[in-house]
């Protein structure tokens, strides 16, 4: 076989240095695309960082703002303010329970509904003896 | 065209793109090994930049999660003004720069506006202005004179968040703004002795924040990366982070609640008897928890700097006076704990005098005629002579140990510091007297605090406790990473002892000095104290320190508190502050708000009034 001439050599030396710009380039490429990529999502990720930076800075804003509102001294000056006569009750005004109150108040609710003495005179039983139930919501047991 | 040109042509092309190669070969050697150091020098300096991202200091909390100390943003508000200028150069259109500038002073009159300032010193803020520089400095505008232009000139210091937003929508040329973090304190002075502040330069000062700053402060963070020609970070060239860590909360044993009801008594008292002081505490017996601390004078948080130094004191861990009556705990239980004598076991307290050890010793002075009285008696009178005679019938070195068992002459250990330790002589000190002039307070001192604490111990079943201020630290998240139980000091007497002595107590309310003071089905158990004080080396008889030091219910204590009011001044009868005058009707008025407050049940069935009798309609 006869070697190629020395021109041939010369085109496939160009054709493969072609073929390698292409290459790099495509790779070049490709990492440019790749790290345009990186940097919008870090200048996203950035962006995220300082909102939620933002925001939480609103939030001790608005807590702060908030607590001020709720210190005793405030609300004791809201209700002299708004005239609402508020104040904690004295011993002598307390009955203390035992046992649930609301259960207590379910069935003193009951009793001034259904007992007809008071509210249904003139309803009796079969025994001529008034109506009398005893009903507690399940849901408060 | 012959087959040689073409060959030739290539050849040329070959040769020419290997020849650039090599060229830019070449010239990537020079960048990247000759002139490496120089040009990284300039791109460090040029592009690289360390951001310190700051750490945000944690709040205080108070046992219930209200907010006492927590940090807001604020804004440091400067100007530009050559960013304005060089903004209208932009523009070449005569008339379309006319209009921004329109625009530009209408936007600014309305930023006068939000800061609060007259539109015609903001006018003067943003007129350009050059400032001196040294001349080794002068190197940015081209012209060696020793100014350059002035591009920070300060507008307005600690703008808030919603005022500066408002700012950012005017779009104002050469605004510009400077964040930082400032300490605010929601409730202003409420318990200002316990929390503390931070100065000015953000360096915390006294109180929670001084003392737990370790676990406020958190670590500040910074990340290493480049930035742009505006000065924007490039956030794909971070090559190292430290992330922040924000400080952790801290919660304290403090309730809001009992804090405003003791601070709002104090107030009642400063107004009557103009005290130098006073000092109000309330504590859980039980985990030695302090849950409201307040003395007279205060100061306001926010406005620290305004304070006089004396009202920043915190007078329940930093002064030290004479315990008086309520010092006779220490006899009267240790007398009790030693077995030597019963609550019915009598004393001649009629006698001036009595024999001690081979001498005859001068017994104090009562305030009123006593003769045989009983412990229980001595107790609820508050007999000087029973007591001197309850210590001598232990002796010194048994009453010394005693005194220091209830904690007197010892730290509480208190955690906000500083406190002093009071001074409660070793009996090799004492002079012939003092056996019989220390159990009634007299030769001995101590700060409220301690005496709360040896109180506490009577209330407790004899444990002494160390005052629990702090309750837990949280993470930034909110999780709890530390909770502070209660630290028992001593064992000071027998738990029998001490409901014995808590029994005896509640006879100064029913029947003793400070009668008329009980609340029916509580079963309040305290003790007065008064004692003159000491100026210039000698007891005066126009100053005194009056106190009410005790607990309810006396069978189950849920809550303890004292009240210590030193110099009070009475203008109506014989014009001395006793304790049963200054202190014990503010426990009794407080004692009532906190059954209230915490829902402390009666212990026994007390008479109750026409409304509690009608109790059934409930």
């Amino acid at each position: 076989m006869r070697p190629p001439p020395a021109r041939a050599f010369v085109s496939q030396l160009i054709a493969l240095t072609l073929l390698l710009l292409v290459f790099s380039g495509s790779l070049g490429l490709g990492a440019v695309w790749v790290r345009q990529e990186i940097s919008g999502t870090a200048n996203r990720s950035h962006a995220l960082e300082n909102r939620i930076a933002d925001v939480e800075r609103r939030l001790d804003e608005v807590n702060a703002e908030v607590a001020a509102a709720l210190n005793p001294h405030s609300l004791l000056k809201q209700n002299l303010a708004m005239q609402l006569g508020l104040s904690s009750p004295n011993e002598i005004q307390v009955m203390r329970v035992d046992g649930s109150p609301e259960l207590r108040l379910a069935s003193k609710r009951n009793r001034e509904v259904f007992n007809p003495v008071g509210s249904r005179a003139g309803a009796e039983g079969v025994n001529g003896a008034p109506y009398t139930f005893r009903i507690i919501t399940a849901s408060l047991r | 065209m012959s087959k040689g040109f073409a060959s030739n042509r290539l050849t040329l092309l070959a040769l020419g793109v290997v020849a650039c190669f090599m060229g830019v070969g070449v010239r990537l050697v020079f960048l990247q090994v000759v002139d490496r150091d120089l040009l990284l020098k300039f791109v460090d300096k040029a592009r690289r930049q360390i951001v310190v991202e700051h750490a945000r200091r944690g709040t205080i909390l108070d046992t219930h999660g209200n907010l006492l100390a927590t940090s807001r943003s604020e804004l440091t508000i400067a100007v530009d003004p050559w960013m304005l200028v060089d903004y209208l150069a932009e523009e070449k259109n005569e008339q379309r720069r006319a209009r921004k500038r329109n625009e530009q002073e209408v936007r600014r009159a309305q930023f006068a506006a939000l800061l609060g300032l007259p539109s015609a010193e903001v006018d003067a803020i943003f007129e350009p202005k050059m400032r001196p520089v040294s001349m080794d400095k002068d190197k940015r505008d081209g012209t060696p004179d020793g100014l350059v232009k002035d591009r920070w000139v300060k507008v307005k210091e600690g703008v808030d968040e919603p005022t500066f937003a408002r700012i950012e929508q005017l779009n104002l040329q050469g605004v510009t703004f400077e964040r930082v973090y400032r300490r605010v304190y929601p409730s202003d002075g409420l318990a200002a002795h316990v929390i503390g502040y931070l100065n000015k330069e953000g360096k915390p000062v006294t109180g929670a924040e001084h003392n737990f700053d370790l676990y406020l402060k958190g670590q500040d963070g910074w990340i290493e990366s480049e930035k742009d020609g505006a000065r924007r970070e490039l956030a794909q060239f971070r090559s190292r982070e430290v992330p922040v860590q924000d400080g952790n909360d801290v919660v304290l044993t403090i309730d809001s609640v009992i804090q405003h009801i003791i601070e709002d008594e104090l107030k009642t008292i400063a107004a009557k008897f103009s005290p130098r002081f006073a000092t109000i505490i309330a504590s859980d017996p039980q985990t030695g928890a302090i849950l409201g601390l307040a003395n007279y004078p205060s100061f306001d948080l926010n406005n620290y700097s305004k304070a006089p130094v004396e009202a920043q004191r915190n007078y329940a861990i930093t002064d030290r006076i004479e315990p008086g009556s309520t010092f006779k705990i220490v006899a009267v239980g240790a007398a009790l704990n030693e077995g030597l004598v019963t609550p019915q076991t009598s004393f001649d307290c009629g006698s001036p005098t009595i024999e001690y050890k081979g001498r005859t010793i001068k017994l104090p002075k009562e305030d009123e005629v006593y003769g045989m009285l009983s412990v229980s008696d001595i107790v609820a009178h508050s007999s000087n002579r029973g007591a001197a005679q309850l210590a001598m019938l232990m002796g010194e070195d048994k009453f010394y140990e005693y005194a220091r068992r209830f904690g007197f002459g010892q730290a509480t250990k208190f955690q906000l510091g500083r406190e002093v330790l009071g001074t409660l002589a070793p009996p090799s000190e004492w002079d012939g007297l003092t056996i019989s002039r220390m159990p009634m307070g007299h030769s001995v001192d101590a700060t409220p605090l301690q005496i709360h604490m040896a109180m506490s111990a009577v209330a407790n079943g004899g444990a002494l406790l160390r005052p629990q201020i702090i309750k837990e630290i949280r993470d930034s998240q909110g999780r709890v990473i530390r909770v502070f139980g209660p630290e028992k000091r001593e064992q000071v007497i027998r738990p029998s002892t001490a409901a014995l002595l808590a029994q005896l107590l509640t006879g100064v309310v029913r029947v003793g000095t400070a009668k008329g003071f009980d609340i029916p089905g509580f079963e309040v158990a305290g003790k007065t104290g008064t004692t003159q004080k000491l100026i210039d080396g000698k007891y005066v008889n126009n100053h005194h320190t009056g106190s009410f030091v005790g607990f309810f219910p006396a069978s189950r204590p849920q809550v303890v508190l004292s009240v210590i009011v030193d110099d009070g001044h009475v203008t109506d009868g014989d014009r001395i502050a006793w304790g049963r005058k200054v202190a014990a009707p503010s426990f009794h008025h407080i004692a009532e708000q906190l059954i209230q407050y915490l829902e402390i049940k009666p212990v026994d069935s007390a008479p109750r009034g026409l409304l509690a009798m009608q109790g059934g309609v409930l």
